[in-house]
């Protein structure tokens, strides 16, 4: 057996040799309800081993907030928010929750392909919803969403709707808008930016029916 | 500031003359009967519409022209006009002549024109109109005649199918793409998970092409030429190491004779012609197969040499010899044959126990291998990672071990798969082995043996009855052997679970055992339904000779009465005693240890019955026959 300080060595060696992955490669796009049978009709050809059929899931996704009062004065912001996302499966039982923190999302110039924001998951059971709330984290919004997800190699393709929380109950839910989520994702080691273009062209094979692209959140907020 | 600025009318007439001194003369403007004289100049009466066409392209030449003329004629400036009008007026007086003329009906006669003329023959024209229809008609008909001859032609003396058609075809089954002007194909089992390093790419050509350069070597081969069947138009050129026919053999050989064989190749056990006008898609096939071969060797030569095996595992050259169980080595070999050798590579006359299992096995193993480097479980919720297991997900919430996570690293390889499961494979045949010989030696308690037809590669499970022919609804013994990789596990009528090792005479021993408990119960049941009583019994006797497997058995009945008390001993190596005594003696000699004849109740001496001179099939009836005999002379 290893000594609890072997292992923060062997992850901090880890960490230096840049294996673990907690960069996610990301593309984001829309299709209208009516058209998404097209698309997953694409997707099953595009995407590996669709023989079984397209994988569908059901997640509750519930966004925490923890504020933390900034000491160094010359931060213009007196407060800087943390958010942290915690997920569960509603359709596959014994499955873990899983705890997520998403990093400030990079741009980049028009060079690169992709959004890459970094992403840092984990299993956790049930009782992380309690410990965060004991944290002092408050929730931010919660939403369920449904839909099929598919791969082609590395990269994870999500197709899903977006359901508003309706009261306690899970089957009281509304879909937010008329149309589906898109999302093109790969989880990866920083530095590997190579699996950018591999996204793009996959991307745009998917095009018209929907365009994935790099989703600049702060425009859409001075949009609404 | 002050200069004085003239104003100047523009310039309407026209210039007559510039003097030497630059004064500029005008040309007086023209009067209203002038300007008159000239407009009415230049209409022209006699103008058709013709003539304005005519006139519109030589305006330019003639304005130049005009303007002269006007000077000239300046004298008598109605002189066209006057012209003009007198030819008109002519032309009107021979028409009222005419007319006039005509009005008297006696020397001119006005008849209608006749228009229809042209059109009162419409069959003519339809008449025409079809001849040269028909003349047009001809010339498409012979036309397409000429292409479609020209095309049965060509098909007829090229009896190869379209080449197009061909690489469609092609193109449906195999992995297809084009590198610059040639076609490549990839029939590598890389899109299903295959990690294997060895390219499979093939080259597509047009089969004229090669036609040419073939022919030589092709033509020597009798029996071989495409006047018999079709050639395809399209040629395959596969790589020479992925050429010929290619199978695995696994033997299991115990020192050095085999036990059984299999043959691994996906194209029967035949070795398909490997002639150069096979058809393509076989040829695809074989080398496929032969790339697949190589691949399932090469994995398990690798993992031959990694594995830390208590007798270690050899690979030598095409070979691989792991040792199954002592004194047993499983080889596996590859055995790829190309065409030029193949003569003479002509398989070993071939055993009789080829084992399909083995082979199909194998098969599965790497297979199973690459599914699962393709089939990736998709993480629950869908925001998580794709690549870890469920298990491994669950691992950091159910706070599992450093051991636990070992063991999840923990798989098991080809190699070892297959030992297992040709461990297991030779266990199934010796316990069948020991089961068939028991049941040839043995008669008199009959065992019958059922394998069940479901099992798995390295389990499989038996049921052994032992009864007696005549007696079965009396007694039967039931055991289950369940035979694993390295050991058997039998469990026994009352329950009772013995493991045994590898070696089949642990389970010969336990058979014999189980036939004689299975007598002494049988003969017990039997009385019970005799009336008889069991005195008792023992499954383990200590007395008597020291046996050389186990122990004797016996019981003790006694009859109804109580008179008749029959004893029966079963040793497993030698056959069954079985001796009688009377309880009321019917000989009473008084010894000197019992003198008086109110001790005959103690029961006689035992007199051994022999059975072998009895009646009865088989040993229940004779017993059955004695309790009777010996019931009914009471």
């Amino acid at each position: 057996m290893s000594l609890p300080g072997n292992a923060m060595d062997s992850l901090s060696a880890a960490l230096k040799c840049n294996i673990i992955p907690n960069q996610e490669y990301l593309l984001q796009g829309s299709v209208l309800d009516q058209y998404v049978e097209v698309l997953l009709h694409r997707l099953r050809g595009l995407c590996d081993n669709v023989d079984s059929g397209p994988e569908s899931f059901h997640d509750h996704e519930i966004c925490f907030s923890l504020r933390i009062p900034n000491t160094a004065a010359s931060t213009p912001m007196p407060m800087s928010i943390f958010s942290l996302r915690v997920r569960r499966a509603l359709d596959v039982s014994d499955t873990p929750y899983q705890l997520r923190y998403i990093g400030q999302q990079e741009l980049g110039d028009k060079n690169r392909p992709t959004v890459v924001r970094s992403s840092i998951d984990m299993a956790c059971s049930s009782t992380i919803l309690e410990f965060l709330t004991e944290l002092g984290c408050r929730i931010e919004f919660e939403y369920i969403a449904r839909g099929y997800m598919f791969r082609k190699g590395r990269m994870k393709i999500t197709v899903s709707k977006i359901f508003k929380m309706g009261g306690n109950k899970p089957e009281s839910v509304e879909p937010i808008s008329q149309s589906y989520l898109v999302e093109l994702s790969v989880l990866a080691p920083s530095g590997q930016d190579a699996i950018g273009e591999d996204m793009r062209i996959f991307a745009e094979q998917l095009r018209p029916l929907v365009q994935l692209e790099k989703i600049d959140y702060k425009r859409l907020g001075n949009i609404m | 500031m002050s200069v004085n600025i003239s104003v100047e009318a523009p310039i309407e007439n026209q210039i007559q003359e510039i003097t030497y001194d630059g004064t500029e003369i005008y040309q007086p403007p023209l009067t209203l009967s002038e300007s008159l004289a000239k407009y009415a100049q230049k209409i022209d009466f006699s103008k058709t519409e013709l003539e304005i066409k005519k006139e519109e392209l030589n305006e330019d030449s003639k304005s130049d022209t005009d303007s002269k003329e006007a000077f000239q004629s300046s004298l008598w400036p109605w002189d066209s006009v006057r012209n003009k009008l007198r030819n008109a007026l002519q032309e009107v007086c021979v028409l009222a002549d005419v007319l006039a003329i005509a009005k008297d009906k006696r020397y001119l006669v006005l008849d209608p024109v006749q228009q229809e003329t042209l059109e009162t023959k419409p069959m003519v024209q339809i008449y025409a109109r079809k001849k040269a229809l028909a003349g047009a008609a001809s010339v498409l008909l012979a036309g397409s005649e000429k292409m479609k001859n020209s095309q049965t032609e060509a098909a007829r003396s090229r009896t190869t199918l379209d080449f197009h058609i061909e690489l469609l075809r092609l193109r449906q089954n195999w992995r297809l793409k084009k590198v610059s002007n040639t076609i490549i194909g990839d029939l590598s089992y890389r899109t299903t998970g295959s990690k294997y390093l060895q390219t499979g790419t093939f080259e597509v050509t047009k089969a004229e092409d090669e036609e040419k350069t073939n022919s030589p070597p092709s033509s020597p081969l009798p029996g071989s030429t495409a006047s018999a069947k079709p050639t395809s138009a399209l040629r395959v050129s596969i790589p020479s190491e992925l050429q010929g026919v290619a199978y695995i053999e696994v033997l299991c050989q115990k020192d050095q004779e085999d036990l059984c064989t299999a043959n691994l190749t996906l194209l029967g056990s035949g070795a398909p012609p490997t002639n150069p006008d096979m058809h393509w898609q076989q040829k695809l096939e074989a080398a496929q197969n032969v790339l697949f071969c190589k691949e399932l060797f090469n994995q398990l030569a690798k993992e031959a040499v990694q594995l830390q095996a208590p007798v270690p595992h050899m690979v030598v050259g095409n070979q691989i010899m792991a040792t199954v169980l002592p004194g047993i080595q499983l080889i596996i070999a590859l055995r790829h044959s190309t065409s030029s050798d193949k003569k003479q590579q002509n398989p070993p006359p071939s055993k009789s126990d080829h084992d399909h299992v083995l082979e199909h096995s194998l098969h599965q193993l790497l297979r199973e291998v690459h599914h699962k480097n393709t089939h990736h479980p998709f993480p629950h919720p869908a925001t998580g990672p794709l690549g870890p297991s469920k298990k491994r997900m669950l691992a950091g919430p159910m706070a599992a071990d450093r051991y636990e996570l070992l063991e999840m690293t923990k798989t098991q390889t080809l190699l070892e798969q297959i030992v297992q499961q040709a461990q297991h494979f030779i266990m199934r045949m010796r316990t069948e082995y020991v089961l068939d010989t028991i049941a040839k030696e043995v008669k008199d308690p009959l065992i019958t043996s059922h394998w069940n037809t479901l099992n798995s590669p390295t389990q499989s499970c038996v049921k052994i009855h032992i009864s007696t022919h005549g007696y079965d609804a009396v007694c039967r013994t039931p055991l289950i052997i369940h035979v694993g990789e390295k050991s058997l596990k039998c469990i026994c009528r009352d329950g009772k679970v013995m493991n045994m090792s590898y070696e089949p005479q642990e389970l010969r021993d336990l058979i014999f055992c189980h036939i004689n408990q299975h007598q002494i119960l049988a003969v017990q049941a039997l009385a019970k339904t005799m009336g008889w009583q069991a005195l008792g019994n023992s499954n383990h006797l200590g007395t008597g000779t020291v046996e050389p497997l186990g122990n004797a058995s016996s019981c003790l009945l006694s009859s109804p009465t109580g008179d008749r008390i029959i004893a029966v001993r079963c040793e497993p190596s030698t056959d069954t005693q079985v001796s009688v005594a009377h309880s009321p003696r019917q000989d009473f000699f008084p010894s000197r240890l019992v003198t008086e004849r109110k001790w005959e109740h103690l029961g006689g001496q035992f007199r051994d019955v022999r059975l072998d001179k009895m009646e009865g099939r088989n040993f229940l009836h004779k017993m059955e026959l004695l309790m009777a005999s010996l019931t009914s002379s009471s």
